[in-house]
């Protein structure tokens, strides 16, 4: 388990109504032991902080723990939202999933 | 309540009004009405981004804190479309709640030292052009603009 990546793929929005999913969904697989964990943007449409939230928890408990965090395709204005919000210097955030794999395998 | 058209590229008066339940579900429901309402007049999409935005984090404030006792008050909304800006009101009976007394979060801090929260007045505040807010008659009033030149 430790060794995978695992990859959590958020659909539409991000919202403070959606993101309690994606938490429990993150805090599963953080809890179950994962290490490397990869979260693909690509079908993602809004996010707000309530989402940004989330990440911030997942970074920290696998920063702490010695693992990896990658994000991927993120579209114009989520990545704008990662600007304005510092995200974009603290978290590794990449073009495409295969870029982020490579990153979280190294 | 606002008929929708737009003449020779030019913006005319269109706008709606929603009442709210104190649910978070709600917040999602404000979304989509201002993507039609987007749509429907022709906004630049990035715009209605940046509104729909400030909206969540606004309603997710007053919906997550503004009713403690967990009784169930109507929050009332309205977008206001005119050739210059696109503005908006929030109105909640919740406890009184400035949320621009929030400081800026500092933003340059490590993962292991940012704290949790504190970015959603920041997105309103860096997106709008003009946030105000005021307590009058026992209710919260929230209004915010964006102009439309700079976005157009």
């Amino acid at each position: 388990m430790a060794d995978q990546i695992q990859t959590s793929r958020p659909k539409g929005r991000l919202d403070s109504g959606a993101c309690a999913a994606f938490e429990t969904e993150l805090t599963g697989y953080l809890n179950a032991g994962a290490q490397r964990l990869l979260i693909d943007f690509s079908d993602l449409d809004y996010i707000s902080s309530a989402g940004l939230r989330v990440i911030l928890m997942a970074a920290k408990r696998l920063k702490a723990s010695g693992g990896g965090l990658a994000l991927c395709s993120l579209n114009e204005t989520i990545g704008e939202v990662f600007e304005i919000s510092g995200f974009d210097r603290i978290l590794d955030i990449h073009k495409n999933a295969d870029s982020a794999r490579a990153q979280l395998a190294s | 309540m606002f008929p929708s058209h737009i003449k020779g590229g030019t913006f005319l008066h269109d706008g709606f009004a929603a009442e709210l339940g104190s649910d978070l579900t709600e917040v999602d429901r404000v979304g989509r009405l201002i993507e039609e309402f987007g749509e429907r007049t022709g906004l630049p999409p990035k715009l209605i981004y940046h509104f729909t935005l400030a909206f969540d984090e606004l309603l997710t404030n007053t919906i997550s804190y503004g009713f403690p006792d967990g009784m169930h008050e109507a929050i009332t909304v309205s977008v206001t479309l005119d050739d210059e800006s696109l503005v908006a009101e929030i109105l909640d009976s919740g406890i009184a709640f400035n949320p621009l007394e929030r400081d800026t979060p500092d933003i340059t801090l490590s993962v292991e030292d940012r704290p949790i929260g504190g970015l959603g007045i920041h997105f309103v505040r860096t997106f709008m052009d003009k946030v105000e807010y005021c307590r009058e008659d026992g209710r919260n009033r929230l209004t915010m603009a964006k102009y439309l030149k700079d976005s157009a």
